[in-house]
């Protein structure tokens, strides 16, 4: 029984750790499928004139996870009439909990919004350029991090959950 | 201008007219169609004015002025409540209202509008159009876009079925074959709206007139004459019309011949030296053209030298002018340009 008790303790931390490695691991993929987006949008925006709402319909097609929701909400809000960058404020505001992006790095993807449509094709095809290098070398950054971070949840938790089981016993 | 830029627009939701204190108002008198181009106050105001849009010839916004409504032969300045008022009681624009219009326009999407711009006007779907002024943008000698926009002007286009019938028969010879036939008048004197008609006339045919319906080519640089939506022409413009939106006329004329075959050709507002070339030669195919220009009158037409290359060389066969004086569509001559007369005497013919 005692055994068995300190199996499912060390069990159950170590799922939280894994689930928390998980969550690291996914900062990086979600900065990458960002930049899979931008991409798409500076071409559509770039090479096809597209207005935005059409535009990140397109993209919320073609991406996965969460920025699929995220680009359709914005494209319904300018649908809606709101102007691109409170649309994309207030999306960031209430979706942000469904992304395991970190606080800095939100920050960049405010600024994309700030200028998004206001200026002409050029123009909005240097920003994103600017902004899509930035988000490459984040996610260089972040990948070695995430790693590192990976590892060290997925350890942390067998590691207490056996710590506990000792504990206890 | 990107075709699927104004294919793709379509009006944002309208605006709600609860504004806190004064309370919410359904949108009433028919202005749901027009309420979701409007940013901030204006279009709450408009939601609760009691003018319906069908009396309403254009809406201007203008910073800082009050908002105005230009019906036929009156101007009506609204106030908050959207009621009629005197100008220094009337609401005043304010540039957040206009930078809130404008990003309802084009979707937050300026660039998408980026040609429009340079041409002064947005199309907006079913063929309202709204002229833009602002501070200007040169590069090289030629407008590159319009910034700091200070005034909105939104032009209702009208849609009058039984408009141009009268002026038909003067307008197709025995064979019945249209003439080449010009239409002038000066601005906001319907000369779209007359076009737009004998296009659809010409297309589905009259039998009373013994005119069979005839394939007719359009080419809708400006998109207001078909005012598509999607690909597909806002107006009726007869069974047998093909529209070549958002092209040149000089080169949507010549791919039209070639690729549809049209018996007519149809074009609003010729006025540059290449439509006249592409008119020209578009006549060595054999097909008839209907056209508008903008002049008050003949002798303005002949004052300007791409018009009276058109007029006195000998390329168009009728000229019908058009006034305001009853009102927009207010048929004033039919002219037989090859005689120098008037097709025969001619008060007002137009019904609206």
């Amino acid at each position: 029984m005692l055994i068995l008790g300190a199996m499912g303790l060390i069990a159950a931390f170590g799922g939280i750790g894994l689930w928390l490695a998980a969550r690291v691991r996914r900062r990086p993929e979600e900065i990458r499928v960002l930049l899979t987006a931008l991409a798409l949008l500076d071409t559509d925006i770039y090479w096809g004139a597209t207005p935005l709402p059409e535009a990140f319909s397109g993209i919320a097609n073609r991406v996965e996870g969460p920025w699929r929701s995220f680009f359709a909400e914005v494209k319904e809000r300018i649908e809606m009439g709101e102007a691109a960058w409170p649309a994309w404020k207030e999306t960031i505001a209430r979706q942000t909990g469904a992304f395991a992006l970190k606080p800095e790095d939100w920050l960049i993807v405010l600024d994309i919004g700030k200028g998004l449509g206001r200026s002409d094709q050029q123009e909005q095809h240097k920003q994103l350029e600017m902004v899509q290098k930035q988000l490459a070398l984040l996610r260089e950054q972040v990948v070695i991090w995430a790693e590192k971070q990976a590892k060290m949840w997925a350890y942390m938790g067998f590691l207490v959950g056996c710590a506990s089981a000792i504990f206890l016993i | 201008m990107p075709l699927h830029y104004v294919n793709s627009r379509k009006p944002a939701r309208s605006v709600s007219s609860s504004n806190g204190d004064d309370g919410a108002v359904e949108a009433g008198f028919g202005w749901d169609e027009f309420l979701g181009w409007f940013g901030g106050r204006p279009g709450q105001i408009l939601a609760r004015t009691e003018v319906a849009p069908v009396q309403v010839e254009e809406i201007r916004l203008r910073v800082n002025q009050p908002l105005l409504l230009r019906l036929t032969g009156e101007d009506l300045f609204l106030d908050r409540t959207g009621q009629p008022a005197p100008a220094q009681d009337a609401y005043r624009v304010e540039l957040s209202d206009l930078a809130e219009t404008m990003d309802r326009l084009t979707q937050s999407s300026l660039y998408a509008a980026a040609e429009n711009l340079r041409q002064g006007f947005l199309t907006l779907p079913g063929g309202h159009r709204v002229g833009i002024t602002g501070e200007a943008v040169m590069k090289q000698g030629s407008l590159q876009t319009i910034k700091h926009i200070t005034g909105l002007n939104f032009r209702l286009a009208q849609d009058i079925r039984a408009l141009g019938l009268d002026i038909l028969p003067h307008l197709i010879s025995s064979e019945r074959r249209l003439h080449h036939t010009i239409i002038l008048s000066a601005p906001r004197a319907g000369k779209t709206t007359l076009l737009r008609a004998l296009i659809r006339w010409l297309s589905n045919g009259v039998p009373e007139l013994g005119l069979p319906g005839q394939a007719v080519g359009v080419v809708d640089e400006r998109g207001e004459l078909a005012g598509l939506w999607q690909g597909v022409p806002a107006y009726d413009l007869g069974r047998r019309t093909d529209v070549l939106g958002s092209c040149p006329k000089a080169l949507g004329m010549g791919m039209l011949i070639r690729s549809m075959g049209p018996e007519v050709v149809a074009v609003d507002e010729v006025g540059h030296a290449e439509d006249v070339a592409a008119i020209a030669e578009a006549l060595r195919s054999g097909v008839s053209i209907l056209s508008t220009a903008h002049a008050g009158s003949l002798e303005e037409a002949r004052c300007r030298p791409i018009l009276r290359d058109l007029l006195v060389g000998g390329i168009f066969e009728r000229a019908v002018l058009l006034s305001r004086r009853r009102g927009p569509g207010t048929v004033e001559s039919v002219l037989d340009l090859a005689r120098g007369q008037e097709v025969r005497p001619w008060g007002r013919v137009a019904n609206r």
